[in-house]
């Protein structure tokens, strides 16, 4: 049971994800995307196995982002009409302009708890790999992605040292967060330069091995769809339509 | 359309991805920390960082589906470190990605000067706009903060993406790694190389 979300095929939760995502972003009542969000919360809760606190100082950032929603809505929204439920300093809030506020609020922790459950139950390469071989990109993007993955440390590595080889030189640091900004260009220049020789190199070696980027039909490990992923999209869409419905109906 | 690529321009799509996808996560956290304070309107006028790695792949390939790809790969390594914000940033990848690539088509891939590279940050800008404009909500906002939003996001996508896809290109470019790649080639003057 706690292991379904992470077992499911990682191209049928990213769809499943996007349409709720797309579907969800129709409606302008707070408790369509209330309710979506506390069922996300519950799927997770019941249906995998994550790092609760590294989730929940995910979220504490998301709800600052939200909180910076609500009050712009609340200040800057479109006049909808409706009854004044509140004023201060010259700006009357009403119940409609309040209501469409707490839903983008509401939306953004809806959007953020379901970004989450993807992140958190989902494994980088297979999630390539199921993309390959479900919803069929071509390898070759895929395994330049593949390529630019496993650099990601040795790209770490590199601006460390192109860092302190700059120091050495006596290249300024500077104290002002905006001037260490603009600096980045400095790293950023030879990082690039680096980039393009790495793939040059491992564009070679790949194509030295036989690599062509044709599309296959045998996969050294095959990523399949099963009876878990019918059951999952079955969940998902019914926390979906009776978050739809239930939203409508109490609005 | 992959068929007319070489496997080490896609292979420098994707480690550009990389390093953009890393200054791409920087500039989320911050933007993030900035939204609480002034709302949406914090995203706005950085939003064309978020359009660089495409106009970037363009200025030095040259070839239809660059931007657009290096947009989508960077949407797709940011998820693969580990973002948060996870499937999402994908579509707004391609959203994006797509955008620039109108731009580029639209001048028949031929050109690719600085009035068409800071063309492309607006088709990115306005992209991703109509989207955000959907996702987001924009539609509950007063229509005149939405058309600061807009113009400050065009700006944001000419300026940064455009001017200064075009700056890290050259300064690329003066660093003599990127022989072997059409804007090497074009530099000599020989365009059908």
């Amino acid at each position: 049971m706690r292991n379904l979300l992470h077992s499911m095929n990682p191209s049928v939760k990213f769809v499943l994800v996007t349409v709720s995502m797309l579907t969800i972003a129709f409606f302008f009542n707070p408790w369509t995307p209330l309710l979506f969000w506390l069922g996300i919360i519950l799927l997770q809760l019941t249906m995998s196995r994550i790092n609760w606190k590294l989730w929940l100082l995910f979220m504490l950032l998301f709800s600052i982002g939200a909180f910076g929603y609500l009050w712009t809505t609340v200040v800057f929204g479109a006049d909808t009409g409706g009854t004044v439920i509140l004023s201060f300093a010259g700006i009357d809030v009403t119940d409609e302009q309040w209501a469409r506020a707490l839903s983008l609020a509401f939306r953004v922790m809806a959007f953020s708890t379901l970004s989450l459950l993807f992140a958190f139950t989902t494994d980088p390469v297979k999630f390539i790999m199921s993309l390959m071989q479900q919803l069929k990109l071509s390898p070759k993007l895929a395994y330049g992605v593949m390529v630019g993955y496993q650099f990601l440390p040795v790209m770490k590595d590199e601006f460390i040292q192109i860092q302190q080889a700059q120091r050495l030189r006596g290249a300024e640091t500077e104290k002002r967060s905006w001037q260490r900004l603009l600096a980045m260009r400095r790293v950023l220049i030879p990082m690039l330069a680096g980039a393009v020789r790495k793939a040059e190199r491992s564009a070679f070696a790949m194509e030295a091995r036989g690599f062509t980027g044709e599309p296959r039909s045998a996969y050294y490990r095959p990523v399949r769809i099963g009876r878990t992923d019918w059951l999952m999209s079955g969940v998902f869409l019914a926390i979906l339509l009776a978050s739809c419905i239930g939203g409508s109906w109490m609005s | 359309m992959l068929k007319s690529w070489k496997l080490k321009e896609v292979v420098l799509m994707s480690l550009f991805a990389v390093v953009f996808g890393i200054v791409y996560l920087l500039f989320v956290h911050a933007a993030n920390i900035w939204a609480a304070v002034i709302g949406p309107l914090a995203y706005e006028w950085m939003f064309g960082i978020w359009f660089i790695v495409s106009i970037i792949c363009m200025y030095i390939i040259r070839k239809p589906g660059a931007a657009f790809l290096s947009e989508t790969m960077a949407a797709a390594i940011e998820v693969l470190i580990g973002n948060a914000m996870g499937p999402r940033l994908i579509l707004s990848g391609v959203i994006q990605g797509l955008g620039a690539e109108a731009a580029f088509a639209l001048t028949g891939y031929k050109h690719f000067n600085i009035l068409v590279l800071m063309l492309a940050g607006i088709g990115s800008a306005v992209f991703s706009f109509v989207y955000g404009y959907f996702v987001s909500g924009y539609a509950a906002l007063d229509p005149s903060f939405v058309a600061l939003m807009f113009t400050i996001r065009v700006l944001s996508g000419a300026i940064i993406a455009g001017i200064g896809g075009k700056y890290i290109g050259d300064a690329l470019l003066a660093t003599g790694s990127l022989r072997g790649y059409a804007i090497a080639r074009a530099k000599k003057g020989d365009v059908n190389a």
